[in-house]
């Protein structure tokens, strides 16, 4: 019987020591991805930020293609500059067309170096409607190029998508994820975004004032340059209350910002 | 009294009458509701439906694991007893397949509890999976029906029957069990690379379905891994047997039996890593993003944790053999090359582990200048983790090789050649495989992931060229004494069960990986899930539930053992005859005493 309870115990301490181990590593909940809703009037450039956020979220495009440096894999071509070139891969092929075979039929041209391997997108398991390859198209002409793709322009693939009626409507705009971040991290407690002062500085047209580095300085390393009027010593002493440098990671620190470079 | 008893009787009929007014009154809304349509998900209260499949399911994979092993080694141990004659072969097979019975029941329970589950909770995805494999059932229920008979005379009939007859019916059981272990897996296998079905979900070739993309390298990688687990699961029995044992007969036999589970375990560990890179090259293959989900993406962190299993298995193994030296008279010698050992196993363990890229503070990536640590960084990357799992091999191969010869002197004349060809292999072996490690550094991903192959081929040629060297080495070979079985510290048995909570932990966590890997999909591609569980938990979270499923399977293994060894104790009236005598002696002399004083 002794023996048995310290066999027992034993037991838990390896489990616990396991469980232990699995919260060592990155903690991330990964949710669904979330359909979008997509009117018939979008502008050139809600196209793209649609698109964009399908290129991260519901296309699952990062899986395997890289961003210039905002990948995480590099698996199959790197997308950064697809906007420029993406009319010479194909000889009498448009940008948009290429693209767009890119996508329904991908592996009908498979770019020298590469495997085939990529899924149809507007297929299962991605199942992208026919509107919303047309905002992802948006947003890879918009890479190193000019868009000219519109929801008006007809491709030849299209009807031919899985699972566009079950899509939920959801409501999109912008970059939602940073401005999730921008009230998680409870930024927006002391700085307002229509001009009026708060406890810091209003970020209303921050992206015309400051530059992407000064932005990610003024984040790190806040007491660096103060504007005129508030204390030093605040923000750094928020950012400490609120965990931010110990929960956020480098690609949502860009992500926030992008955002703020946005205002 | 007739009449009390016709109160009675009256008061209950009125109570039942009560009672079941109350039931149809409390009942009157459910069926006088309309007939609504099945729901897809039904939730239970406070706790999550996928929690407890989750739960439930493994378990029941953890049992079945274990009564699909016990009988394939219990067979080749028989059949070794049968063919040398050596009793204790045979009384070995007979003791692992002791703890058959009790887990057969519990692996039926699970899984009948695993299919109520589903249908309660999951009724659309159960009638879907329902749709596509109905024809599957039929056979499936009939095998069962098969393995209980086949286990049950296997069990019940050892010693009944002619040695011949007996081993029939354990290869019969083994044949079964694995055909079960194979209908199983295209269930499974089905929902993470669905074929045989249209883009609709609708049945097109049930034996496409059947034989998808995983289902055959699921199939071979669950033979090998049983037998793993199974091994380690009766080595712990031999542990605790050994624990509790009170005479040296008895240690030395559980200390033989807790060292052949070991062994069986670990020689069916080694080929693992390989048919695991099989059943990786085949979900690439169905869809390269579910591979790259699975090992780049969202699942690649959990590959540092396996690291770490893995690592500490071959660390436990390791240490197993080292102590089991000390059994062995001549294995003196060969101590001064176990810290080199330790010092190569803790090294490949290091690097194994290493993340590819660190969980870091904002000023800390900024100080590494990303989120790569500039040194560690060279270590995170698959050449150099390869590296690491083959030298691990090969090492805990070297430990198993000075195990086998301490206390043997070669005595063959090309001795001496015959250690140099075998140091030679493994030296050409070792500069080969750290070669390419290197190499890989400088080439294509491409041409990176073909240089596995040669790798793991180069070890598995050390292993089988050493091995068979050694055979011959060592016939007729001078003895420097026995191995005295049964003396082994303690800590040894400790090692052991270490070697198997390890191992399940280690199956929880791959059966969540596979099962996680298809994200919000319950089949991936074709029924989405759109529960309020569709999220992939964090990889603390799902480390929480392993852990919870392991510490219950190892309460419910030590009912096993409990009940598995009663039927080596002395029976009651045989146990407690002494005991009864003298009570009965007592209270006679207390009657004595008492009509004595009487009399008087």
């Amino acid at each position: 019987m002794k023996h048995a309870l310290y066999i027992f115990g034993f037991t838990i301490l390896v489990s616990a020591f396991y469980w232990y181990v699995s919260l060592w590593v990155p903690q991330k909940r990964t949710e669904p991805p979330e359909d979008i809703a997509i009117s018939a009037d979008l502008s050139t450039a809600e196209m793209v930020a649609i698109g964009e956020e399908i290129v991260a979220g519901k296309g699952t495009c990062l899986t395997c293609h890289t961003m210039g440096e905002s990948g995480a894999a590099l698996r199959f071509p790197d997308l950064g500059n697809i906007g420029a070139i993406a009319a010479t891969r194909v000889e009498g092929q448009g940008d948009v067309t290429y693209l767009a075979e890119s996508m329904y039929d991908p592996n009908a041209y498979v770019l020298p170096g590469f495997v085939a391997g990529m899924p149809a997108v507007a297929r299962p398991p991605v199942a992208l409607t026919d509107d919303e390859i047309l905002t992802v198209i948006a947003y890879l002409q918009s890479l190193g190029g000019t868009p000219t793709v519109t929801m008006a322009t007809e491709l030849e693939w299209q009807g031919q998508s899985i699972g566009a009626a079950d899509a939920a409507p959801v409501a999109v705009g912008g970059n939602r994820d940073a401005e999730t971040l921008f009230t998680s991290y409870l930024c927006n407690t002391c700085h307002n975004l229509d001009g009026t002062p708060g406890a810091g500085p209003s970020l209303e047209g921050l992206g015309t004032r400051l530059t992407k580095a000064e932005i990610y300085e003024s984040i790190l390393d806040p007491d660096a340059t103060i504007t005129e009027g508030f204390a030093p010593g605040v923000m750094g002493t928020m950012l400490t209350a609120t965990g931010f440098r110990e929960q956020v990671s480098a690609q949502e620190l860009q992500s926030l910002v992008d955002y703020l470079a946005g205002l | 009294m007739t009449c009390f008893c016709r109160t009675k009787a009256v008061r209950a009929l009125l109570v039942g009458l009560v009672a079941s007014a109350a039931v149809v009154l409390l009942c009157e809304p459910a069926l006088a509701a309309p007939q609504e349509a099945d729901p897809d998900y039904r939730a239970l209260p406070f706790i999550s439906s996928r929690v407890v499949m989750w739960i439930i399911a493994e378990l029941h994979l953890m049992f079945a694991a274990f009564v699909l092993a016990v009988p394939m080694f219990a067979l080749v141990l028989e059949f070794i007893g049968y063919k040398t004659g050596d009793k204790r072969f045979d009384q070995l097979a007979y003791d692992f397949t002791k703890l058959l019975s009790v887990s057969f029941s519990f692996t039926a329970t699970l899984g009948a509890l695993l299919t109520f589950g589903l249908i309660v909770l999951y009724p659309a995805l159960t009638k879907y999976l329902v749709k596509v494999f109905s024809w599957t059932f039929l056979p499936y229920v009939l095998l069962f029906f098969f393995e209980a008979v086949f286990l049950y005379a296997y069990y019940y009939g050892w010693g009944k029957f002619s040695p011949r007859v007996h081993l029939f019916l354990g290869l019969m059981l083994n044949i079964v069990g694995t055909a079960i272990m194979f209908i199983a897996n295209a269930w499974l296998t089905f929902m993470n690379t669905p074929s045989g079905v249209d883009e609709l979900g609708n049945l097109t070739s049930l034996w496409d379905a059947i034989n998808n993309y995983i289902w055959m390298p699921i199939n071979i990688h669950r033979l090998i891994a049983n037998m793993a687990f199974g091994g380690a699961i009766g080595a712990a029995y031999g542990a605790y047997k050994f624990l509790g044992a009170r005479t040296m007969e008895e240690k030395a036999h559980y200390d033989w039996m807790g060292y052949t589970g070991n062994f069986i375990a670990i020689c069916a560990l080694l080929p693992l890593p390989f048919a695991g890179y099989w059943l990786g090259v085949e979900i690439y293959a169905y869809d390269q993003s579910l591979g790259i989900t699975l090992m780049g993406g969202t699942f690649s962190w959990l590959f540092i944790i396996q690291a770490v299993l893995i690592g500490n298995l071959f660390l436990a193994a390791n240490y197993y053999l080292w102590l089991s030296m000390s059994r062995i008279a001549g294995a003196e010698r060969y101590r001064r090359f176990i810290k080199y050992l330790l010092g190569v196993i803790t090294l490949c363990f290091i690097v194994w582990a290493t993340p590819h890229s660190l969980v870091a503070t904002v000023e800390e990536a900024r100080a590494m200048g990303g989120s790569h640590h500039p040194i560690l960084n060279v270590l995170g990357v698959m050449s150099a983790k390869n590296t690491a799992v083959n030298l691990l091999i090969l090492t805990t191969y070297v430990s198993f090789l000075l195990y086998r010869r301490a206390n043997k002197d070669a005595t063959v004349s090309w001795a001496r050649t015959g250690n140099l060809v075998q140091f030679g292999i493994f030296a050409v072996v070792v500069i080969f495989v750290v070669f390419l490690g290197v190499y890989g550094y400088f080439v294509d991903a491409q041409t990176r992931i073909g240089l596995s192959q040669p790798q793991v081929f180069s070890v598995l040629f050390a292993m089988v060229a050493v091995t068979v060297i050694d055979l011959f080495l060592f016939r007729g070979a001078r003895k420097r004494g026995e191995i005295d079985w049964g003396r082994i510290p303690a800590r040894a048995q400790y090692a052991l069960f270490f070697l198997a909570i390890t191992f399940a932990w280690l199956m929880g966590l791959m059966g969540y990986v596979r099962a996680g890997m298809r994200q919000h999909w319950h089949v991936y591609g074709v029924i989405r899930d759109t529960s309020v569980d569709a999220f992939t938990p964090t990889l603390g979270f799902a480390g929480l539930v392993v852990s919870i499923t392991v510490i219950i399977f190892f309460l419910f293994i030590a009912v096993v053992f409990f009940l598995s060894g009663l039927s080596s104790r002395k029976d009651w009236a045989e146990r407690t005859k002494g005991t009864r005598r003298w009570f009965r002696r007592a209270k006679q002399e207390q009657s004595d005493s008492t009509l004595s004083v009487e009399a008087s």
